[in-house]
């Protein structure tokens, strides 16, 4: 069971790259896992919302994509900006 | 409050894989070969470990990281062997990372080693995701274990380099198909090399120890 430990290191990225943007609170995390990473994806998102609390991911959805290989990567996240920043 | 959709493409185990390479280029450079030692628990990894550090300890300087949850018993018991021995505690991780080697490696010169064994917390599952720098995996399975260990574990045999067969010698005991683990790693890893070994008989282990010496 390291899915908890991979579940705080997405965290971790996501809020990163939120942080870097200047955004607010992440709504969504869009994860790529390769089928041989290792990574259980039932463990993970059973360890998803411990992972989240009290980070600006709180309450943030993890969506898994499937796919061949051993990769796990972070490919996006959707983050909640305020309207009056927001490109029209 | 409007959604948008930033574009990330960061590897999760990124900080792991980086460590890892440049543990590796730091071995290479002091000419240690790695050898890492992953298994479930209770498959002979410390007996075969101990016996092999007995063995090359003649020849060569080596030395060993071992990691468990908790305890030093393993440290001791390879100890035993006379030759550099230290415990990675995890505490309630259930594998080792490339950082947790770099920090046991703290204060022991790699010039004066030529052979480094890392014993992998007893595990089948996370070992797989965390590379150690290391040049050789080997993925142990012990017969009392059972022949299907590698379709329920395809993973850790996809990472590892090489499978060995421990406690070779209680294989009739337990009526161990020899025939059917062969087929599962060949299933799970076409082409993998197995070396079938006892560290108590000695079967296999000059096989196994010319593979870890590989030149050295």
């Amino acid at each position: 069971m390291h899915e908890l430990s991979i579940a705080m290191s997405i965290v971790e990225i996501a809020c990163e790259e939120a942080g870097r943007q200047g955004a607010g609170p992440v709504d969504e995390v869009h994860l790529k896992m390769g089928k041989d990473s290792g990574v259980v994806s039932d463990a993970l998102l059973f360890s998803w919302e411990l992972a989240c609390e009290g980070t600006r991911a709180e309450g943030a959805r993890l969506l898994i994509d499937h796919q061949p290989g051993r990769d796990l990567q972070v490919s996006a996240i959707v983050v909640l900006v305020d309207n009056d920043t927001a490109p029209h | 409050m409007t959604p948008r959709l930033i574009e990330v493409r960061k590897n999760v185990l990124k900080k792991n894989d980086e460590l890892a390479r440049s543990l590796r280029d730091r071995f290479h450079q002091a000419e240690v070969r790695v050898v890492s030692l992953v298994s479930s628990p209770g498959s002979g990894k410390t007996a075969l470990l101990e016996k092999i550090l007995t063995l090359l300890s003649k020849t060569h300087r080596v030395a060993a990281l071992v990691g468990d949850l908790a305890t030093e018993n393993d440290a001791v018991r390879l100890a035993r062997s006379g030759v550099p021995v230290r415990q990675i505690v995890t505490g309630t991780v259930c594998h080792l990372e490339a950082q947790m080697v770099e920090t046991a490696l703290d204060g022991w010169s790699l010039d004066d080693l030529d052979i480094l064994f890392i014993e992998n917390v007893g595990n089948l599952v996370c070992p797989a995701s965390y590379d150690l720098g290391e040049d050789l995996r080997l993925v142990l399975l012990s017969v009392t274990e059972g022949e299907d260990k590698p379709l329920k574990y395809p993973t850790i045999f996809n990472t590892a380099d090489v499978a060995v067969l421990t406690k070779i010698d209680l294989a009739a005991a337990v009526e161990f198909d020899l025939e059917a683990a062969m087929r599962n790693i060949e299933a799970v890893r076409p082409g993998m090399k197995v070396l079938a070994t006892s560290a108590k008989t000695g079967e296999g282990l000059d096989d196994l120890l010319a593979l870890i010496k590989a030149g050295r």
